[in-house]
Order: C-alpha cells, then sequence, then structure tokens
C-alpha cells in the first residue's frame, strides 16, 4: 500500500461495490431457490405428475396397436360384418328422410325462431316488468296507469320479416307467442320423427357395438385412444377427495395417480410402484373413495404433500401412519369391528381367530369377543328389569282397582278398571319377554367356551408325571401347542402343578375294555376327526390346527377317560353351579333326595334351582360313535407315543403345602382365563383391554429401556411394539432390574411365526378409537348382520374345517393326502355354499339339532349315510342353531322366513314319464343316489330322493340338476343332462317316446316328481331298476 | 456420549435461534465491548491532548489532514446499513427455507407432552419456577422484570456515552446489564433448552434424554435444617434471614454505587471509584432507593439458584401466603 492511498481517507475514499454485489447475487440467488421452493421444492407431487404423464402416454400407445389389432380380428369376423352391413343398410333406407328433416329444421325453422325471439322476448320483458310494478305500487290510479300501458304494449304491431318470408309481416305480441310457439312445435315433432325413424339403425349399431365390447376383456382401442387425448391435455394439479361431512381431504391422488384409472397398471407396466391402479377393484367398488377417502383405511396424512414421509404419515408426529404392506388390512378393522370374518381381509381375519382361538382372550378383553358373557350380562339385566317392571304394573293394578272400587262416579270406576285391564293384558307381553330372556339365558350357559380343557377333570385324565413337563415348556413337547410358554422356575412348575392336581374332581369312570388300534386309526382319520386335530410330528403333521395335535396323547392320557371324551366329550363328572360357585356332588343330590342325573333335561340346581353347567365347555362334538368305535379310536391314540420317554415321578403333587402357593400362581398368571379350574371359575382377566389399543397414546406403550434403541432402529411405532411384543412378550423386560419375580411381564410366549405375528399385529393396529363417524362402521340392520352374526359360530365350531363355507376357501380335508385318491374325493364333506338356498330352513334346523335325523338310531348320518365322515352332533344352543340358520340364509340372499313354494301335483301320466326317465339308461339317478339298500348304498354317492321334499328348495333344485357343474365344480353329478330348447328345458339324453308329445319343461317335471317322491315310489323304482340292470 | 441425542436436541428448528444464540451473544458483547475500549483510549488521548481534541471529532481512528471532519450519513452510514440489510434478509431467507416451523400432533388434554417446554423466550421464566414459588416465578418477577426495565431511564443519573460506544463512562450499566440479562437471562433460557430434559431433569449435553431415568434429591426449607417447627417461627426466620440478606446486599451495593471502597479485613473487595462517586452525588434519594430494590432483587436470583443447585434448598421464607 503506497503512502498516498494511506493518507485518503477510508471512510470516503473505500468502496463497498464489491460486498454489496456479491451480497446482492446472494441475496438475489436465495430469490430464485425461495421460487424454486416454492413452485418444486414444496410440491413433489408435481414432478410425479409430469413424470405419470409421460410413462403413462407411452404405455397407452404400447398397447393400443396391440388392443387395435385384437378388435380389427373381432371386426373382420362375419358375425360382425354382418351386424355391420346390416346396420349400414338400415341407415342407408332412411337416410334421405332423414337428410330432409335436418334440412327443415336446421335451415327453415331455427333460423325463423331466432329471427322472431327477439322482438317477442323484448315486449314480454317489458310486459313482466311492468306487471311486477303493478303487484308492487299500492296506488290504485297507478295501477291502472300501468294496465293501460300493458294493453297498449300487447296491441302495438311489430313490422317483422322472417327469413324465407317474402316481405315483413306487421304482428302484435299474441300473434307473435302463437308464431313462435307453433314453429316450436313443429321442430320437436320433427326431431321426434327423425329418432323414430332412425330407430332400428340406431338398435343395429348398439348391438354391433356390444358384440365387439362383449368379446374385449379390459378396455378397447377406443377407450385407450380417449386416454391418450385426455393425457395430451393433462393438467397438473391438485387431485384430491373431499368429502366435506367427514371434513376429509385426501390428495393421495396427486401422486398416486393410476389409482383409478380404467387401464390396469402393473409395476411392471409402468416402471414405478407411485402410478400402479388399486389391486382390489372389487373392493374399491364397495368403498367408492368419493364417499371413504383413501387414509380412513390406509392412514397417512391425506392433506400432506410436500414431502412423501408427510404424506405417509411415517414420522412421530402423525398419529394415524400409513399401514405397511403386511398390515394393510388393519385399516378395516375399526368399521368391521363387530365381525370375525370380514371378506377380502384374509390377514385380519387370520389375526382376529388367533387372537380368539388361541386365547389372547382369556386374559385380554377385546370387546365383542366375548360375546357370551357379555350377552349373558346384557339378558340378566333385562330379565331383572323386566320383572321389576311387572312388579310395579301388579302393584299399580291392585291400586287402581282399588281406587276404582272406592271412586263415586260410575265413568271414572269404569275407565280404572279399563286401565287395570290394559295393564293385566301388558302384563302377559312381558312374560313373553321373560320367557325369551329365560330361553337366551340358560342357551348362553351352554355357548360359553373355554379355549384349553377343564383342568377339573385332570386327576381321571392325566398321567401325573406329565403335568410338570408340560407346564415347563409346553412348546417343547408338543410344538405349535395352543397352550403357551410361561417363564416359570422349577419351584413354580411344582406349585402350580400341585394346585392343578389336587384341586381336580373325582369321580366314576367306568373301566373299558381295549379296542382295536388299527380299525381305531381308519376311523380317527376318515371319521373327521382330523378337520379339527392334527397327527405327525414336524413335516408328517397332518390335518387342522383348530384343535391340539395328538401325536403324543399316549404318553399322557388315561384310556378308560379317552373313550368317555370321544364317545361323548361334553360329558362332565360334577355339574357346576354357578350361583354357588362349586361344583355339585353327589352328596348334593342325596341330601335332596333327588337321583344324581344332571343333563340338558335336568340342569337346575337341587339347591337353588339354578342353572346348571352340566357340560364340558369343549366346542368338541360328539361324533354319535358306538362306544366300540370309541374304544378303537382310544385304543389307536394311545399308541400314539415316542418310544422309551420316562417321565420323573411326581409325587411331589400331592404335597397340600404346595397347593396354596400354586393357587396364588394360577390365579396370578391367569390360568382361569382359558381353563375351566375348580374355586377360579369366575376369575376375572388379568391383562390389559386391547379392544383400541391401536389408539393408545405411543407414550402409554411402555416400552421400558428399550425406547431409545427403538427410536434409534425406527420401531418407536405400534407396529414395532406390537411386533416386539408378540415375538418376545418378555422384551420390555430386557435390563430391567426386577428382583420381585412378581414384578416382571407376565405374558407367556405363544411361539407365533412371523406371518403369524404380522397377522395379531395387523388386528391391533386396527384396534383403534375410529376417527370414522359412526354412520361409517358395519353394522347393517339387514341381512348382512346375520352373516356377521353367523360366522361366529362357523368360526367358534370349526365349520370350514370340514365345509367350505365361502368361495376360494380350503377345508382340511381338500388337504389331507387320502382325499387326493380319486377313489376318496367324493368322500369329502359336502361344501355349504350356497346352501342357504340349497335347503329348507325348517329342514336344516332340525338338522343341526340332530344331524342322524333320526331318534332311533344315532349312530349314522341323517342325509349322506354314504360318507365315513360324519356330521357330529355340537349340541348347539337354540340361538346358536337360529344363527347358523340365519346366516347361511344371508349368505345365499334367502328370505326369511321361508315359505315354501306351491307345487303343482304330478299327474299319473307325468308320474309314469318322470318314472321312464328315472330308470333310463341316459339318467341313472339311482346308480349314485342313495335308494336305502344296504349293498347299493355302500357304493353311493349322493342322498336318497326321500328327504328331497323335506330339506330342499325346489327352486335351487331345478338349477341343480340343470348346471350342477356351475354351483360346484368337480361335483360327482353329472352336468348337461337338460338342454334348452325355446323356453324350457329338455332332456339331452334319449327319452322315453311318452317324452314326444310332452310340451313343459323336463327338469320342472323331475323337480316336481323328486318333491312327491314316497318310500313306495322309491321301492317301485328300485325293483324296475334291478331288473334294468340284471337285463 | 450420546451424539444422537445432542443432534436431536440442537438440530430441532425451534432449538436453532439458541444454538444461534449462544454464538452470536458472546460475539456481539466480545465485538461492542473492543469498539468501547478502543473509544476510551481516544478519549484518554484526548484528554490528555486538547489540542487535539479541539480538531478531532472521529472516534476510531488518529484525525489526519486532509480528512473530512464530519461524514454525510448518505450515502456513508445509509450504505453499510444497507449491506447489513441485504445480509440479514439473505439468512432470513435461508433460514425460512430451510428450516420450517414444527407441526407436532394434534394436541390431547389427557397426555402432557415430557418435557412440556414454554417457547424459546419464554424459556428463562420457566427455569425459574424451579427455583422460587409459582407466584413468585410466574407473576412478581415477570412484574418486576418489566417495572426494572421500565425505570432505566429514572435511575440513570449519568450524563455520558450516548451515541457512542465507552465502557469508561458507563461502567455500572454495562456490568449491570451483562449480569442481568447474560448471565440470568441468556443462561437460564440455555439451560431451559437444552439442558432440561425429561421431568425437568437436569441433564448435561451429550447425555441421553431417558424418560426412565430417576433422579433421588431431596429439598429442604432453610427453617427445617435449622430444626425451627412452628409456622410463626418459619415466618420470623424467613424474614430475618431475607432481612439479613437485604442488608447485606444492600451494603455491598451501595459500595459500588456510590464508588466507595470495601475492606474486608486486610483484602480490598471493591477499589475506590471517583466517577462513581460523581455519579452517586447527581442522585437524588428515591434514584437511590429505587436503584437499590432492583439491584437487591436482582442479585437474590442467582443466589437462590446456587442454593437450590448446590445446598438444596427449597425455599427460605415460607409463610402460608408465599415462599421465597
Amino acid at each position: 500500500m503506497s503512502d498516498q492511498e494511506q493518507d485518503k481517507d477510508p471512510v470516503l475514499s473505500s468502496s463497498l461495490s464489491r460486498p454489496l454485489f456479491i451480497w446482492s447475487a446472494l441475496l438475489l440467488l436465495s430469490l430464485g431457490w425461495g421460487l424454486w421452493d416454492e413452485i418444486y421444492g414444496t410440491r413433489p407431487w408435481k414432478s410425479y405428475q409430469a413424470q405419470f404423464a409421460k410413462v403413462y402416454t407411452a404405455y397407452l400407445r404400447r398397447v393400443r396397436p396391440h388392443e387395435a389389432g385384437f378388435e380389427k380380428e373381432i371386426r373382420a369376423s362375419a358375425d360382425y360384418r354382418k351386424l355391420d352391413s346390416e346396420m349400414q343398410a338400415a341407415e342407408k333406407t332412411v337416410s334421405a328422410q332423414v337428410a330432409e328433416i335436418d334440412r327443415k329444421v336446421n335451415q327453415e325453422l331455427v333460423p325463423r325462431i331466432l329471427a322472431l325471439n327477439d322482438p317477442f322476448q323484448e315486449v314480454r320483458g317489458h310486459i313482466g316488468a311492468l306487471t311486477y310494478q303493478i303487484e308492487t305500487t299500492d296506488s290504485e290510479s297507478s295501477k291502472n296507469s300501468k294496465r293501460q300501458e300493458i294493453a297498449k304494449l300487447r296491441q302495438e304491431k311489430h313490422s317483422i320479416k322472417l327469413p324465407g318470408d317474402e316481405k315483413p309481416e306487421e304482428m302484435d305480441f299474441g300473434l307473435m307467442d302463437k308464431t313462435l310457439q307453433d314453429m316450436k312445435n313443429e321442430k320437436a315433432q320433427l326431431l321426434q320423427q327423425r329418432v323414430e325413424i332412425l330407430k332400428p339403425a340406431t338398435e343395429l349399431r348398439a348391438q354391433r357395438e356390444k358384440y365387439v365390447s362383449d368379446r374385449i376383456a379390459d378396455v378397447s382401442a377406443d377407450t385407450l385412444t380417449g386416454l391418450i387425448t385426455k393425457m395430451q391435455d393433462f393438467d397438473i394439479h391438485i387431485r384430491q377427495i373431499h368429502i366435506k361431512d367427514v371434513e376429509l381431504v385426501d390428495r393421495c391422488e396427486s401422486c398416486h395417480l393410476g389409482t383409478r384409472e380404467p387401464v390396469t397398471l402393473t409395476k411392471a407396466d409402468i416402471g414405478s410402484e407411485v402410478f400402479v391402479s388399486h389391486p382390489n377393484k372389487e373392493l374399491l367398488k364397495i368403498h367408492d373413495p368419493e364417499k371413504f377417502g383413501c387414509t380412513p383405511c390406509h392412514g397417512g396424512n391425506g392433506a400432506a404433500e410436500d414431502s412423501v414421509l408427510k404424506a405417509h404419515g411415517r414420522h412421530k408426529f402423525w398419529l394415524w401412519p400409513l399401514h405397511y404392506r403386511e398390515n394393510f388390512e388393519a385399516g378395516c378393522q375399526q368399521c368391521h369391528v363387530k365381525e370375525i370374518v370380514t371378506e377380502m381381509a384374509d390377514t385380519l381375519n387370520s389375526g382376529r381367530e388367533i387372537f380368539r382361538r388361541r386365547g389372547c382372550m382369556g386374559c385380554h378383553r377385546y370387546e365383542g369377543f366375548d360375546r357370551e358373557p357379555d350377552e349373558m350380562t346384557t339378558v340378566t339385566q333385562q330379565i331383572r328389569q323386566l320383572e321389576q317392571q311387572k312388579a310395579e304394573w301388579t302393584r299399580e293394578i291392585g291400586f287402581t282397582t282399588d281406587k276404582a272400587d272406592k271412586t263415586r262416579s260410575n265413568e271414572e270406576a269404569q275407565r280404572l278398571y279399563q286401565h287395570a285391564n290394559d295393564l293385566k293384558v301388558r302384563i302377559t307381553g312381558l312374560d313373553a319377554k321373560i320367557e325369551q330372556a329365560d330361553i337366551r339365558s340358560s342357551d348362553l350357559i351352554r355357548e360359553v367356551k373355554k379355549v384349553g380343557p377343564s383342568l377339573k377333570e385332570v386327576r381321571m385324565k392325566m398321567r401325573k408325571e406329565w403335568i410338570p413337563v408340560w407346564l415347563e415348556d409346553p412348546h417343547k413337547w408338543r410344538p405349535g401347542t395352543k397352550m403357551p410358554t410361561f417363564r416359570l422356575d422349577p419351584e413354580e412348575i411344582r406349585q402350580i402343578g400341585a394346585f392343578i392336581w389336587q384341586s381336580g374332581v373325582t369321580g366314576n369312570l367306568p373301566s373299558q375294555a381295549k379296542g382295536d388300534p388299527v380299525k381305531g386309526k381308519e376311523a380317527f382319520e376318515t371319521r373327521g376327526c382330523m378337520a379339527c386335530h392334527s397327527m405327525g410330528e414336524g413335516n408328517e403333521r397332518q390335518g387342522g390346527d383348530f384343535a391340539a395335535n395328538l401325536s403324543r396323547v399316549g404318553e399322557k392320557d388315561n384310556y378308560d377317560y379317552i373313550v368317555r371324551w370321544i364317545h361323548n366329550p361334553r360329558e362332565r363328572t360334577l355339574p357346576y353351579c354357578p350361583f354357588e360357585r362349586r361344583d355339585l356332588t353327589a352328596e348334593d343330590y342325596k341330601k335332596k333326595g333327588l337321583p344324581f342325573v344332571f343333563d340338558m333335561d335336568h340342569d337346575k340346581c337341587p339347591n337353588d334351582g339354578h342353572e346348571l353347567q352340566v357340560e364340558q365347555m369343549t366346542p368338541m362334538p360328539s361324533l354319535r360313535l358306538s362306544i366300540d368305535e370309541a374304544r378303537d379310536i382310544a385304543s389307536y391314540l394311545m399308541t400314539r407315543k415316542h418310544d422309551n420317554v420316562t417321565y420323573a415321578a411326581a409325587d411331589y403333587l400331592d404335597d397340600p403345602q404346595l397347593k396354596s402357593k400354586g393357587q396364588f400362581l394360577v390365579r396370578y398368571y391367569g390360568c382361569a382365563g382359558c381353563h375351566e379350574i375348580s374355586g377360579l371359575e369366575e376369575e376375572l382377566r388379568i391383562g390389559t383391554e386391547l379392544t383400541k389399543e391401536g389408539s393408545k397414546p405411543l407414550e402409554r406403550l411402555d416400552f421400558a429401556l428399550l425406547g431409545h434403541e427403538a427410536e434409534d432402529q425406527g420401531w418407536y411405532t405400534h407396529k414395532g411394539f406390537f411386533e416386539h411384543k408378540l415375538q418376545n412378550p418378555a422384551v420390555y423386560d430386557t435390563g430391567k432390574e426386577k428382583p420381585n419375580k412378581f414384578d416382571r411381564l407376565k405374558m407367556p410366549n405363544f411361539n407365533l411365526s412371523k406371518p403369524e405375528i404380522d397377522q395379531v399385529a395387523t388386528f391391533l393396529l386396527g384396534s383403534v378409537d375410529s376417527t370414522m363417524p359412526e354412520r361409517y362402521h358395519f353394522d347393517p340392520a339387514d341381512q348382512r348382520q346375520d352373516i356377521i352374526d353367523g360366522w361366529w359360530v362357523v368360526r367358534k365350531y370349526n365349520c370350514m374345517g370340514c365345509h367350505q363355507v365361502h368361495i376360494g376357501q380350503t377345508t382340511v380335508f381338500m388337504v389331507l393326502p387320502r382325499y387326493q385318491d380319486p377313489d376318496w374325493k367324493d368322500q369329502k364333506p359336502p361344501s355349504l355354499i350356497g346352501e342357504g338356498a340349497r335347503v329348507n330352513p325348517q329342514w336344516l334346523m332340525r338338522f343341526l339339532t340332530n344331524p342322524s335325523l333320526s331318534d332311533t338310531d344315532a349312530n349314522r348320518d341323517g342325509v349322506r349315510q354314504y360318507l365315513k365322515a360324519r356330521m357330529p352332533t355340537f349340541y348347539f344352543s337354540s340361538g346358536e342353531i337360529q344363527k347358523l340358520v340365519r346366516f347361511f340364509a344371508a349368505m345365499s340372499s334367502q328370505a326369511a322366513p321361508y315359505i315354501a313354494p306351491k307345487m303343482e301335483m304330478v299327474s299319473d301320466q307325468e308320474r309314469t314319464m318322470a318314472r321312464q326317465l328315472f330308470s333310463s339308461e341316459g339318467a341313472p339317478c339311482l346308480k349314485c343316489h342313495m335308494t336305502g339298500d344296504p349293498k347299493h348304498d355302500a357304493r353311493a354317492t349322493a342322498p336318497s330322493f326321500l328327504i328331497a321334499r323335506e330339506r330342499l328348495k325346489p327352486g335351487w333344485t331345478e338349477r341343480w340338476i340343470v348346471h350342477p357343474e356351475m354351483m360346484q365344480p368337480g361335483t360327482a353329478m353329472p352336468s348337461g343332462l337338460f338342454r334348452r330348447d325355446g323356453e324350457r328345458w329338455v332332456f339331452a339324453g334319449p327319452t322315453p317316446p311318452s317324452f314326444q308329445t310332452y310340451a313343459r319343461d323336463h327338469a320342472d317335471l323331475l323337480v316336481r316328481y323328486m318333491f312327491q317322491f314316497t318310500p313306495e315310489e322309491l321301492n317301485r323304482l328300485r325293483a324296475s331298476a334291478g331288473a334294468g340292470a340284471g337285463r | 456420549m450420546d451424539l444422537h441425542q445432542l443432534w436431536t436436541i440442537i438440530s430441532l428448528p425451534d432449538n436453532v435461534p439458541i444454538v444461534l444464540l449462544m454464538f452470536v451473544v458472546p460475539f456481539y458483547t466480545w465485538y461492542a465491548l473492543r469498539q468501547a475500549f478502543a473509544n476510551d483510549r481516544l478519549i484518554g488521548e484526548l484528554e490528555a491532548n486538547p489540542a487535539l481534541a479541539k480538531t478531532h471529532h472521529r472516534k476510531t481512528q488518529p484525525w489526519k489532514p486532509g480528512w473530512a471532519k464530519e461524514v454525510h450519513v448518505w450515502p456513508f452510514l445509509l450504505r453499510i446499513e444497507f449491506l447489513a440489510a441485504i445480509i440479514v434478509t439473505l439468512i432470513l431467507m435461508i433460514w425460512s427455507i430451510t428450516l420450517n416451523a414444527p407441526l407436532e400432533e394434534p394436541s390431547n388434554p389427557t397426555l402432557t407432552m415430557n418435557p412440556s417446554k414454554a417457547p424459546w423466550y419464554f424459556l428463562g421464566l420457566q427455569e425459574m419456577l424451579v427455583y422460587f414459588d409459582p407466584w413468585i416465578a410466574g407473576v412478581v418477577m415477570p412484574s418486576l422484570i418489566i417495572v426494572g426495565l421500565m425505570v432505566i431511564p429514572y435511575i440513570d443519573s449519568n450524563p455520558l456515552g450516548n451515541g457512542y460506544y465507552t465502557f469508561k463512562q458507563r461502567k455500572s450499566a454495562i456490568l449491570t446489564f451483562i449480569f442481568g440479562f447474560i448471565v440470568l437471562w441468556v443462561t437460564m433460557i440455555v439451560i431451559g433448552t437444552l439442558i432440561r430434559g425429561p421431568g425437568w431433569m437436569w441433564f448435561w449435553p451429550g447425555t441421553t434424554w431417558d424418560h426412565n431415568r430417576l433422579e433421588f434429591a431431596v429439598n429442604r426449607d432453610l427453617p427445617d435444617i435449622f430444626g425451627i417447627k412452628g409456622r410463626v417461627a418459619k415466618i420470623i426466620f424467613g424474614a430475618v434471614v431475607c432481612g439479613l440478606y437485604g442488608a447485606v446486599a444492600g451494603w455491598f451495593i451501595h459500595k459500588l454505587i456510590a464508588g466507595r471502597s470495601l475492606m474486608i479485613g486486610k483484602w480490598k473487595l471493591i477499589k475506590e471509584q471517583p466517577f462513581n462517586q460523581r455519579i452517586f452525588k447527581r442522585m437524588s434519594l428515591l434514584q437511590y432507593a429505587v436503584m437499590q430494590t432492583f439491584l437487591i432483587i436482582m442479585l437474590a436470583l442467582p443466589i437462590k439458584i446456587l442454593a437450590r443447585l448446590l445446598f438444596r434448598i427449597k425455599y427460605v421464607w415460607v409463610t402460608p401466603w408465599f415462599n421465597v
């Protein structure tokens, strides 16, 4: 720096231009940045939309030629060309007429109407304004002057030259009005005429279009072209669904643009997951996004759109994050909360089923899952209220009558007596109500089931030594069992075992003769046991998972007890009185001088008259086996054991000192939630209620010491909490210092697999305090409610182990290896799809009560005696039967109650004809259907005609014989027996000569014949068929 | 050392101003004091050289012949201010683009967040709640702060130091400000923001904010330490202690204001200040009394904080109506 420069005054001479320039430039840049951020940075959906427009157009262009080529083929077909030429011809014949009408309308009438319209409207407007003034003026004189003015206007002539006229015409208002009206009428008439003339051509055109659209699966080339045009004008803007009354704004489709496109888009089609179509269009049809939005089901923040993270709501400040793929169906639960089975939500259904069947509900209350106990409370309360009301009215009757006796006025007395009489009648109404409630209440005692077996019978059923082994780790002894593994120390095992053992009841258990294990194995595998129970270990395992795996049952159980159990699983050693809260013994009966008999007909407590629990609380049904067969099966089961297994002696189980400690532990661990245990029958639940667990504030879920780890690893969410807890229920004790073992978490380990954990987590994630208004909740008042109720019963008794109840469902029988064999294929229990349409509900009620349909011979199946597998007796309560019958009716959309249609009697001639057809070679009905002849029936594969009248509905029967293959793919019933002939069905095979002159419907004839079938008729047929076979 | 936790705290958009504050406040204090000391040096120079004083009007540079005695506001001041405005605008621009206002979850009346914190500018007040009765910390103290700020022009009897940076001429005012604003107010905000975690517990920077943390701390009232039981006795005891504090603090502050030396034994705690003596003479009794009152109360704040943090003393003066 030179001296001269140094001498300059720095304040005056220094320049700030450079910093000013640099900083201004930076400021300008930041402005640019700010603008970019405003337009694109915080609106990422714009880029998504631009990308969508590009890839979607490209995709449409790619598929159009293919689609067009396909359509070209259709258009080249003879049928199409015939339709096309017909259409062209029809158009041609009328084209001259149409052209004439068009000319007249467009070139003559329309210009004339337009020309007259203006002057007419001017006058009309003026008159209208004056009329309004008259109406609003008070002064009569000014009204009159206005009226005169109007009259003048009406008479005033206007010179109007209409197009086509030579010279102008003088018209007043009235004439203008009339002329205009006439012209308009003429135009309407001509247009109507045009439609009439074109009608044949239009219809033909519609036929031609339908011909094409019927033959195209997805979308036509025209639609594709339309879509491409649409995409050319694609406008980048927010696409939102706004549902006003719910205050819902979902802008998901601003990025997910392909969701509702008519073309089904997959990731392979369009290259990005963002733009794919909704995978389930059916579901979307039921839940129209315009009404339901997106986020109510999927979660996420529908209004947010400045980043993917925020829109999906997967950050800690959004309480309803987007569900992950494996938990998608959680969204269903909040509205479908009353259901155990929700269609199209298999994951959720499995989650609910685990919750119910594995005994989660034994410890955790979940609203709706304790159906029977909850209903019991309601019914009891209802009975109490009704009785109170009755007492009140009775008292009032007394008072009123009293008052009436004393009153002086005759009229008043009459009125009071009348009132008393009315009350009496009303009381009879109450009696009816009370009766219903009483029935329901005694039903409910039968309906309550336990998840696990009764531990009251343990002394009669078990080998003592086995108990400690089982308690230590049930999953080690029997992998996959329902019973979870508790974290017990050896001392606890001894104490719990001792309590269980010593609290067991003892009773009279007849000693049974040995059975034949080989026959037993066959029976076990074919009678239907395997629909619920499985056999074999590891990969050998076969059968259902509804009930226990019986592979090692021989190691633990007592043969005599098993025989009794198989013969009648509901047989109880001692009845339980819920009022006295204890098991009654023979002593109790003896004291009252009563025989020690308790069953459905003797279910009142001898001490206090309360309803007794006379059955085991198990869903296990009776297969109505003979005692010999029960012995065979039991003998087989006793052979199921591991070789050379020894159990340590467990004499300490008889130590009374251990018992009291054991009782504390049994109560502490909540064993009574799943098992019936003496003295603990009325125990309350020990777990937390889970009805709204999914919306419990995250802060209230105790991650304990794992909170920070969870946050770091990204599972500090409800999902993460549930999954870790289910995977290892003790996980939140990790690192905790809890010297007192009763402070530790006690939830046992269910050893759920990863998919099972996902299913339960889905269920829990969906268990929220719904933000949707009540009317969105699925609580229908129509037949759909019957379906909801019915599913609970169906699931409770595992009907789906044997029967297909809904389309696409697999039964255990369908996968059992034995039933893959062609000989055994027809031995599967029948499908129940369409059962409501098939059977008469009255009959179904009888069948469900007693599936043998016989009072004398219980050892049989009422309908399909040829099946080895047998419909068991479930001892349903009447309420359950009602629910099931209504369920099947609702599943098939049948109106209730059922009124059988009147059937026309078969004339003698028709009977002969039907007989001939029945026994003809073309329709050998009796070859497969049962006839009552034991030799024949052994090979039969279909029920007897004798029960058709009571069992079936005629409409269904006709549809069945015409198209059995459609109703039940793979059925043994032959299809194509009938062919369509005009308006009627005629038999497709060779018909007896008598049919030549018969002009009526053959299928209808057969149905009518079937519905008037008698045993005599059957014998007759059998005889003739036998004769035929003999020939 | 939980760096993740540290980062979570300082990167929270809400806390960014505080982190900035920690650097900006010391920097500008230092910067202003530097200028003040330079001016003080010049003042000394000019006082020693009356000839220079007659011609010199510039404060930072020594005067040279040919240099302007005065410069115009426009453009010489305004262009600098304009540049500053641009820089500040740029900073605000970038700040507003990159850091969005945090919008948290919908409020839930049944669930209080933990820690629940006031907006950053109120965190000093919230921190005071730890040391005082809510009535004192929430009502009395804030009111006193506002009134105290209002009385500053009234009690300020020092006519010097207007329009330029100086330390020498406004020593007590500047020291009082630094003590009151930086030491008390800013520090409490920083503590409230960065140090106070779940349960309003003290978490040193870099430790994990653990919701499960438990701390054993029993706070006792001063009378209880001395074994004083009765209510009246407690009131009297508290009044005496507070009175004693007032007397000692007042005496100490008086020495400062009046510029007198303070000897304790052979230690000279405060030097004699002739400048302060001159200012003191200009004060009326009312001005002096008001000033004393506010300074005594202000000094009480850190003393109570230390008593609470170091000796776990909850209250000194316990009465049924208020606690101090």
